[in-house]
């Protein structure tokens, strides 16, 4: 489900089958290579609303976390936490992070949930079905991990 | 409701919107309507236009996944979206069933549980249905899944909206 009042509305009238939230990590630098952040966004929320549109009963994708890339890491790290106890407080027994940011790879190991991390590909100079080709083969590798994760007891938070 | 009456009865909205009290008032008012045309379940319907989307000599009596481009028109903006068909023959007809699980709209897929052969297999609450589309009971759906109109010319296939069925 989406970022909606309508689907909003879904949610809320099946809230039991709804388990796994879905957040977005989108970095922001207007300094530093600009592009290649703009990059990392488009591709991991093209990324996003695919693993959205296949499960779309089962998760809810979130706005996404935005961050400078200049935030200190630690300061990047504890806001992303905040969001994931909230979420997981409030009915999301699964929260899966979703990036192309490298940075994320580096403090993985201190994240409460579930990483996907993507290098992003240029889409730009592509044809759309050689686009259409590359999502629908990264899609083979996000689905069956997420599949994996619903097989798994949830993470326990600290 | 005509392109012309949706255009004026917008920028009212916003227009009450803006004007603070006035605008909840107004929003009070047609959100009843906006939710009843938002209901998952009459979600479906509205797109006449038929597309090309398979040739029948690529058909089988195996469902096979055909992706195919629809142009979508909402409030906002138009934008292409895609949309997946499974299509296969049935002795002279040919079926093309909407891959949408009717439960709460996650992607199923043919044979998708090694444990579920023929069935089409639904990964968010282990929905199931026949070939035929019919839901299998003790599972969350409680419908069939929705088809495609169809028509064929010179051997292509087309398919136009979605047809929802209460049973098979
Ligand atoms: S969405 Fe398919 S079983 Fe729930």
């Amino acid at each position: 489900m989406k970022w909606t009042t309508s689907q909003m509305d879904m949610y809320l009238n099946s809230k039991e089958y709804v388990d796994t939230a879905i957040i977005p990590l989108i970095p922001l630098d207007w300094k530093e290579d600009p592009k290649g952040k703009v990059s990392m966004g488009e591709f991991s929320s093209i990324l996003v609303e695919e693993v959205e549109r296949q499960f779309k009963g089962r998760v809810f994708q979130l706005a996404p976390f935005t961050y400078l890339s200049t935030e200190e890491e630690n300061s990047r790290l504890e806001r992303l936490v905040s969001w994931d106890k909230h979420f997981y407080d409030n009915g999301f027994t699964h929260i899966v992070y979703i990036t192309s940011d490298g940075v994320w790879k580096r403090v993985e190991k201190d994240l409460p949930d579930m990483l996907i991390w993507i290098p992003s590909l240029s889409l730009e100079s592509m044809d759309d079905t050689y686009a259409k080709e590359i999502i629908s083969q990264q899609m083979k590798q996000i689905l069956p991990l997420i599949t994996a994760k619903w097989q798994e007891e949830p993470k326990e938070r600290q | 409701m005509s392109e012309k009456e949706h255009k004026v009865s917008r920028r009212q909205f916003l227009t009450y919107t803006l004007m603070g009290v006035g605008g909840f008032m107004v929003a009070g008012a047609i959100s009843p309507m906006v939710r009843f045309a938002l209901d998952p379940a009459l979600q479906a319907g509205g797109e006449t236009e038929f597309v090309s989307v398979a040739t029948v000599d690529d058909l089988t009596d195996e469902p096979q996944r055909f992706d195919f481009q629809l142009e979508i028109e909402d409030a906002w903006y138009t934008s292409e979206q895609s949309r997946t068909a499974w299509i296969y023959k049935d002795g002279n007809d040919i079926v093309a069933l909407s891959p949408v699980c009717t439960h709460l709209g996650c992607t199923v897929n043919w044979e998708g549980s090694e444990d579920h052969p023929n069935q089409f297999y639904c990964p968010c609450h282990f929905g199931r249905f026949e070939k035929s589309g019919q839901n299998v009971a003790q599972t969350p759906p409680t419908r069939p899944l929705d088809l495609y109109e169809i028509e064929v010319r010179d051997g292509v296939v087309y398919l136009g909206s979605i047809i929802q069925r209460r049973s098979v």
